[in-house]
């Protein structure tokens, strides 16, 4: 990618004791993107992320955001940066406006109708002037969402947004960041162990696990390869016949699995048809982020 | 805050007032007597100074206040800016309330403390001037607690500890008996002793006991300072 990452992490270690948390990590996030990063409990998103904005110290190594160092020059790498770390705690005796107005003061040149606009994009225009005591989860959620893009950040970091938000906050969220990503030229950053909620989202994913970096995946660009052979799937009424007959694949209960493409699959369903067994159902077995997933941690164990 | 201490300004100088004989105590010698509420403003100073890092750590808000675009030693800074402005807010609050009502209630006449005249305002304000030291010390101590040990409680149960059992300590360890003794921080809490030009115990001067009291609070903020620099925010 030719664009200048967003941030480098840069073979960042993290020990505390003799516990090493974050082993040798190396990460670039390129501009523009809903960038997920994944990996099961346990596995060091947290505390990247509390590295990544601050909040902890960096063992070894450093972590670059738009070219200033956090551990350096703190204080020009984090005006680029809004976060959620985890539950967005408020001041709960204030009213949302007069926490968003305290965050406000702290960060240059923002000014009482970008503070507006900021509580109009997520949607909380009606709730703004009541104490948080009052909130609900998913409101202070959103709340910590506008405290997050106050000052217009280059990157936003979130911890778990979907954390506690119900099917509808989630998919709202789901379609702000697209829309932060896209308009504002954001780049968000977004950790969790909900896989599903990450294939949705974002763009690329990292998956990490025990500290380390596992993969980086680009997704969405499976659907244009459809005529690459594919495993297939067809439901038929006697799957010996079947797979003598074809003569090749597996068979699973009633499944013959093959790998074809798109001629192929055609080919072996006329074959099925002529040869007079049944075929009630064809589909191409994609394998799911979850499958990689899990595939790719081993079932993944805390330890 | 401020109005219960108005309030027991005014409570206090009434009790004076029906408890003495009519027009025998001036008006200075009943703020002198007053005086011994400003231990008020200080337990008042405590609780702000306990809660103020503390707080941030117990409501998690701490998270938000440290990704913003200042420096943890700045953030340390404001907060005990903060815990100063109200110090000498409550104190001035405390001494305008404390004179405002002695005059109400006392004549204006001299009595066998005080000389008429600026004098006396001269000699309130050099104890309040003392007091004052001592209330920035425990309050600096109960900042401190509240950064190292993130917990109120502790903060404000170890400074009214201090307040409190500071006299026992003298007695305990005087120092006349033990001569490292003079360089404890009871010891040199009260710097009124000195009024006058007196030598205190051992040879201990004013001199003495305020650059003794400056360490402490000198190490006292670098302690805070260097923990709360360092410290890794979790959970």
């Amino acid at each position: 990618m030719a664009q200048e990452p967003v941030v480098r992490i840069q073979n960042v270690t993290k020990r505390i004791g003799s516990k090493v948390l974050i082993d040798r990590l190396t990460l670039d996030i390129p501009p523009g993107q809903v960038f997920g990063f994944l990996g099961p409990n346990g596995a060091g998103k947290t505390t990247t992320i509390r590295m990544m904005v601050g909040l902890m110290s960096i063992t070894k190594g450093d972590i670059l955001i738009q070219g200033a160092s956090v551990k350096s020059d703190f204080e020009r790498a984090i005006s680029a940066v809004g976060a959620i770390v985890e539950n967005p705690e408020m001041y709960k005796f204030l009213t949302g406006y007069q926490n968003l107005l305290h965050y406000a003061r702290m960060s240059p040149g923002i000014t009482k109708e970008r503070i507006m606009e900021a509580v109009e994009r997520v949607g909380m225009q009606h709730r703004i002037h009541d104490k948080v005591k009052t909130y609900s989860l998913g409101m202070r959620q959103r709340l910590g969402v506008a405290q997050a893009i106050l000052h217009r950040p280059k990157l936003l970091i979130l911890d778990e947004p979907t954390n506690g938000l119900d099917p509808q906050g989630i998919r709202e969220l789901r379609d702000y960041l697209r829309v932060l990503a896209k308009e504002e030229g954001a780049t968000v950053f977004v950790s969790s162990h909900l896989l599903s909620e990450m294939e949705l989202m974002c763009d690329t994913v990292a998956v990490i696990q025990h500290g380390r970096l596992i993969d980086v995946k680009t997704l969405g660009k499976e659907n244009d390869a459809a005529d690459r052979p594919q495993e297939t799937a067809f439901e038929v009424d006697a799957p010996e016949r079947a797979l003598r007959l074809v003569k090749e694949g597996r068979l699973e209960g009633n499944h013959l699995i093959v790998t074809a493409d798109r001629s192929a699959t055609a080919e072996i369903n006329t074959k099925l048809v002529l040869a007079g067994i049944s075929v009630y159902g064809i589909r191409v077995l994609t394998r799911s982020l979850e499958d990689q997933f899990l595939e790719m941690t081993g079932g993944g164990q805390i330890d | 805050m401020a109005a219960i201490l108005v309030f027991l300004t005014m409570l206090f100088s009434a009790l004076f007032y029906f408890g003495s004989p009519l027009n025998m105590v001036g008006a200075w010698e009943a703020v002198d007597q007053l005086s011994f509420l400003y231990y008020l403003v200080t337990i008042y100073s405590v609780v702000v100074a306990s809660d103020i890092v503390a707080g941030e750590f117990t409501w998690g808000t701490v998270k938000l206040l440290l990704i913003r675009p200042w420096t943890r030693t700045k953030i340390l800074v404001s907060k005990l800016l903060a815990v100063l402005l109200f110090t000498v807010l409550m104190t001035a609050v405390f001494l305008l309330a404390c004179i405002a009502v002695s005059f109400l209630l006392f004549p204006n006449i001299s009595s066998g403390i005080f000389p008429e005249g600026p004098g006396a305002f001269g000699m309130i304000m050099e104890d309040l001037l003392y007091r004052y030291i001592d209330l920035l010390v425990i309050t600096i101590f109960s900042f401190m607690i509240s950064t190292v040990f993130r917990s109120g409680g502790i903060a404000i149960g170890l400074s009214m500890f201090i307040l409190f059992a500071g006299g026992l300590f003298t007695m305990l360890f005087h120092p006349l008996r033990y001569p490292w003794a003079k360089y404890m921080l009871f010891v040199n809490m009260d710097l009124g002793k000195y009024r006058g030009g007196q030598i205190g115990p051992a040879g201990m001067t004013l001199g003495f006991s305020a650059a003794v009291l400056g360490v402490y609070v000198i190490a006292f903020l670098v302690i805070a300072w260097l923990v709360f620099k360092k410290r890794d925010v979790a959970a």
